[in-house]
């Protein structure tokens, strides 16, 4: 507890993010330090907001080709507080489970936000993967054909969140791949 | 959760051309165009999920809906909010953090309706929980390196720190594989040699047994040369020859303590027997997760489509030059996808193995050569460049060990019939064997100091300092190849293996090997490395290292089994003088268990019990593969199923969209 009297949070609050996220007390505690040093100072941190352009130049997010997308997902209104800032770390935290993870993938990866994964959604996904301006058409489209023959099960040319959701399961990748580790703790 | 129906679809979209299906196309794209997305969210199946998803996710268990204020206070029926609160925890569910606190504090007021034994009941798991939470938090502290190797992640990517993982697996394995030894086999003798416990030794004298084969010459460690103690280091002979580092050391029957005698024969020959089984059963487990993976999903799952590209970025990347390097490697992966050729040509396939047994040394080159003529796709060419090579090099130690075992039971004149072995070359032979194991180990050791320090380290010079000259440019700085170190390890790990019955003391001293080399492969890779653009899936490759080193301790099972029990033990040294064989001390051991026990165990390794059990597990077994094949079946058909109510969804909403508009107009 005497550790709590460095920062600005409670034991209570502390306690409560324990109870409410995926994160240890050391990486909760990491991001709020980390937190105060880059809002504005003086204000508490409950107040504080991040814009999306300080979120996204982090060293976690710096070089991610989505982090546009993972902003967009996780904040509100535009702007970023404390505890969006814990939600985020905290969907992509080591121990949070793969039903969390598939939920938020499937958002970030739905860049027209319509609900389904559609191949537009697939070509700009594949795009940013390759980072490679000169993509022939054909290689796009045989691509986005390759991923819908394999987990569109109804054939209506878009991915629904339970195909998504299915075809992540059988992903033996996913789990590894997709967590980030913040703030270095 | 509010969809934004933001750019939708323009309805009348064709629909996607199949890429070789054309009586398809006949049916599907001209007929029933894409439904517009606005009219897919109204669908009843879509707002369903899209609560559910706001909620707890669990495939066996009863899914709540979301509580909304209304509909706590209209129902109070106990078992509905007994449902409502369901027993995953708060975290599961995809809201933010604000919206988690309400949603726990209606819980909390609902809880209140609720009896006393299922408040008590929630409160207890609850607490629970919690416990076992902060204890994983507290393991993870002690866990091993754990930031080095989050580092190597973030900045190398999840291929190479599988290779970390797996190092620090085996340092893990052959610490636990080094207590066992000690605690049951050092402990009594050190116990008694420095006199902490009052107990003694047993010997039992030898009985009607030929004195040459108790011989043993002992070389008297009078005044030794530096440069022969140096050898004696590195080869264990010498003055390292009677210590407590090899078998020969322990030639006492027993420990005899105030109350009980201790069988030492017995405990060393069972300290064998749990250190190999607990290996396996580690490995084994540790594999589950891959294994099933394996099982049920095959290759295609790995190189599918979805798993590239959903899952093909390693978020956890923070470098720059990484993340470069992860986007030319996806290129490399996602375009050569279509060139996939999975082994067609026969010869191609043997001529290695051909070449190996000609030319034993240039192998690896050799291999690397011509895995480029192959063709095969990335990873399969990885796993099987690996593959080789470790057959490649277990079989120098399978080579090696036949050869003394061949010496050892082998001799001219007839001189083994008095002791069942070569007496006069190996009087204590498997301190012999022993010796060479140490030696194996010492050896592979320096060499992966030697390369390290001496061709990586130069090299990384002369490429920074000597950026004119072209010919080192182009040679450029070493990659850090995944599949020469973990042969490397595992290598090593076969040895330590088959060494710990000889050497007692070799566990322990592959730990510390492994902890080094560890030290030592960071450094490099950080320093002198540039990695790899080849791509490595984590995934796989966890579960492959896993086998490579079940392979080696299958390897290493094989000849401990056979000089357990069919090699006679050294008359002259060591804890079974007194046994033909090494094997002996259990039946013995049995055969003075009470007659109860005896006849039970005498049943249970029978052929009348062996033979039934064994065709009742393939009984069991047939009805499981049965049971897969008509799961498979059904899994079919649904899926044929489920696209044709799609298309007649698509149809319905079709002639839907036309009436409404002709209603309009």
């Amino acid at each position: 507890m005497g550790q709590c009297l460095r920062y600005q949070m409670h034991w209570e609050d502390l306690e409560e993010y324990q109870a409410l996220t995926f994160l240890t007390r050391n990486e909760i505690l990491c991001i709020h330090d980390t937190f105060l040093k880059l809002c504005p100072p003086g204000k508490y941190y409950k107040e504080a907001t991040l814009t999306m352009d300080q979120v996204s130049s982090l060293p976690a997010l710096r070089v991610n080709p989505f982090r546009d997308r993972i902003c967009r997902v996780f904040s509100h209104k535009g702007v970023f507080s404390f505890e969006d800032v814990l939600g985020m770390a905290s969907v992509f935290s080591e121990q949070a489970c793969p039903s969390l993870k598939i939920e938020y993938a499937f958002r970030i990866y739905d860049f027209n936000e319509n609900g389904f994964i559609d191949e537009e959604d697939l070509q700009r996904i594949i795009l940013r993967l390759l980072n490679s301006d000169d993509m022939s058409e054909d290689l796009l489209m045989d691509l986005t054909n390759h991923v819908l023959s394999e987990s569109d099960l109804d054939n209506d040319n878009m991915l629904s969140f339970s195909e998504f959701e299915h075809a992540m399961a059988k992903s033996p990748d996913f789990m590894n791949s997709f967590r980030i580790h913040f703030w270095g703790c | 959760m509010s969809e934004s129906s933001g750019s939708a679809l323009q309805p009348g979209r064709p629909s996607r051309q199949p890429a070789v299906h054309p009586e398809n196309l006949s049916l599907d794209s001209s007929c029933f165009s894409s439904p517009p997305v606005n009219f897919l969210q109204e669908l009843p199946s879509y707002l369903s999920i899209a609560r559910r998803r706001m909620t707890v996710h669990s495939r066996d268990k009863q899914s709540g809906t979301l509580l909304k204020p209304t509909d706590s206070y209209s129902s109070q029926l106990e078992d509905r909010i007994a449902e409502n609160l369901s027993s995953q925890s708060l975290r599961n569910y995809a809201l933010n953090i604000s919206e988690k606190r309400r949603l726990r504090d209606i819980q909390e007021t609902q809880m209140k309706y609720l009896s006393e034994w299922d408040q008590w009941k929630r409160y207890s798991s609850k607490s629970w929980k919690r416990f076992l939470e902060k204890a994983r938090e507290m393991t993870t502290h002690l866990e091993l390196w754990r930031e080095d190797i989050r580092s190597i992640e973030g900045k190398f990517g999840t291929g190479i720190q599988s290779y970390f993982s797996f190092l620090r697996f085996l340092v893990l394995l052959n610490l636990v594989i080094f207590l066992i030894v000690f605690t049951l086999v050092l402990l009594p003798v050190l116990l008694t040699k420095y006199k902490i416990t009052n107990s003694s030794f047993v010997l039992i004298p030898f009985k009607d047994m030929d004195i040459q084969c108790t011989v043993y010459p002992v070389s008297s460690s009078g005044l030794i040369y530096f440069y022969s103690y140096i050898i004696d280091l590195l080869s264990g002979t010498g003055f390292l020859e009677e210590t407590s580092l090899f078998y020969g050391h322990y030639t006492i029957d027993g420990v005899k303590f105030q109350n009980f005698t201790y069988d030492l024969p017995l405990a060393y020959l069972l300290s064998t027997i749990a250190y190999l089984a607990l290996s396996l059963l580690w490995i084994v487990k540790r594999s589950v997760e891959g294994f099933k993976i394996n099982l049920i999903r095959s290759e295609e799952h790995f190189q599918s489509y979805c798993n590239k590209i959903f899952a093909g970025w390693d978020f956890c990347i923070t470098n720059r030059s990484m993340a470069d390097l992860k986007h030319s490697s996806l290129r490399y992966e996602l375009r050569e996808i279509d060139k996939m050729v999975f082994g067609e040509n026969l010869f191609i396939l043997y001529l290695p193995s051909i070449v190996i047994t000609l030319a034993n040394f240039i192998t690896p080159m050799i291999f690397a050569k011509i895995i480029r003529y192959e063709d095969y796709s990335p990873g399969f060419e990885i796993r099987l460049t690996i593959l080789r090579c470790v057959f490649m090099r277990l079989a120098t130690i399978c080579v090696l060990v036949f050869t003394l075992g061949s010496k050892i039971t082998s001799c001219d004149d007839d001189t083994c019939d008095l002791c069942g072995y070569n007496q006069k070359l190996y009087p204590c032979w498997e301190t012999q064997v022993g010796q060479e194991m140490y030696k194996l180990m010492i050896f592979d050791f320096i060499i992966i100091l030697a390369v390290t320090l001496f061709v990586d380290f130069p090299r990384k010079l002369l490429v920074t300092y000597c950026s004119s000259c072209k010919l080192i440019q182009c040679w450029g700085q070493q990659e850090f190849a995944i599949p020469d170190n973990v042969l490397g390890i595992v290598y090593g790990q076969t040895i330590c293996w088959i060494g710990a019955f000889f050497s007692p003391l070799l566990p322990a001293i592959a730990t510390l090997k492994f902890i080094i080399i560890f030290y030592v492969k960071e450094w490099s890779l950080l320093y002198t490395c540039r990695p790899s653009p080849r791509p490595f899936r984590a995934s796989n490759s966890n579960f492959f290292f896993l086998l490579v080193l079940l392979i080696g301790l299958c390897l290493a099972i094989i000849p401990l089994t056979i000089s357990i029990s069919r090699i006679p033990s050294s008359k002259a040294c060591g804890p079974f003088t007194n046994f033909n064989t090494t094997w002996e001390v259990i039946p013995k051991t049995v055969s003075t268990f009470p007659s109860s026990l005896r006849s039970f165990i005498h049943g249970v390794t029978s052929e009348a019990f062996a033979v039934p059990f064994f065709m009742i597990i393939c009984l069991i077994m047939f009805y499981f593969i049965a049971l897969a094949g008509a799961h498979k079946q059904v899994v079919i058909q649904l899926r044929e199923q489920l696209s044709l109510e799609s298309r007649d969804k698509r149809y319905l909403i079709q002639k839907l969209t036309e009436a409404q508009r002709d209603m309009r107009n």
